[in-house]
């Protein structure tokens, strides 16, 4: 096998690693920004209704 | 718990890691004279990226032993990541590995004992993730996927000493107890990638543990709100 008909095996097997692994990098950076926006937006909702069950209890 | 060194600089030092054992590979080790010939440079990422699939397979085992001893749900956690990344990382494995096995030796898959191994290791941790989906209480969904993990991992050491003790197959063992079968030019940057691999998987793996936590609060709040 000559270097250029072995250089396609090797290019395709780097590109298949780099893909792979940058795109699972930036799903989950995405992913944890995403739930730190939902924990945040949940207990905020958690706090709002705290007052009003303590007013509605008296 | 204060971290030692934080993700992003662990992250970083696995980038310069990879890509100097990439430059290396390609810049400074020579063209393989067997007749795998310029197709040998798959190894400097496939092999780490093999023995970083194990060693994620082996973090699942410890934590899910500590799991069942504890019943604390940072293990079941610590489990559930480790055999995600593990089986990306062997998919990642499976994948390079048939194109270089079409490459030098004209064939995209073997049922040798190496690679058949391998496979059936994708095969019980890809049924770890059915077995979480079908128990839906938890502390016995985690019970029962820790003593899936443990069962599982029976094959991780099966798989790395395939090509030792059964060498019928085509895969070669690059690295034995008498040394590394390689000249320095080629150890230095296969090295150099191992370890910049293990730093992804840590790094991973503890951004992806800050993703459970976060999932298990999120369900604590909709709980807590009744939603």
């Amino acid at each position: 096998m000559t270097i250029a008909e072995g250089a396609k095996f090797v290019a395709a097997a780097y590109a298949i690693i780099l893909a792979v692994l940058v795109i699972y990098y930036f799903m989950s950076a995405r992913r944890v920004n995403t739930l730190k926006r939902d924990v945040e937006l949940l207990e905020q909702e958690v706090q709002r209704r705290q007052p009003a069950a303590g007013e509605s209890g008296d | 718990m204060k971290k030692l060194v934080s993700a992003p600089v662990l992250f970083a030092a696995a980038g310069v890691l990879l890509v100097t054992g990439l430059l290396l590979a390609f810049l400074y080790s020579p063209i393989d004279a067997s007749t795998m010939g310029y197709s040998q440079k798959i190894f400097y990422y496939h092999a780490p990226i093999a023995e970083t699939a194990l060693l994620a397979f082996g973090i699942s085992f410890v934590a899910a032993i500590l799991y069942l001893r504890s019943q604390n749900d940072k293990w079941d956690r610590l489990g559930v990541v480790s055999i995600r990344l593990g089986l990306l990382f062997s998919i990642l494995v499976m994948a390079t590995g048939m194109i270089w096995g079409k490459a030098a030796w004209g064939t995209w898959w073997d049922w040798e004992p190496r690679l058949t191994t391998f496979l059936l290791v994708c095969f019980l941790y890809t049924a770890y993730f059915v077995l979480r989906s079908v128990v839906e209480e938890e502390q016995r969904r985690a019970t029962f996927a820790a003593v899936f993990a443990i069962i599982a991992f029976i094959d991780v050491p099966i798989t790395f000493f395939a090509t030792r003790f059964l060498p019928a197959g085509m895969h070669p063992t690059v690295i034995t107890a008498s040394g590394t079968g390689m000249p320095g030019s080629m150890f230095f940057p296969f090295f150099i990638s191992m370890i910049g691999m293990t730093l992804l998987l840590v790094a991973l793996i503890r951004r992806d543990l800050v993703v459970e936590e976060l999932r298990d609060r999120v369900a604590d709040l909709k709980h807590s709100i009744g939603g």
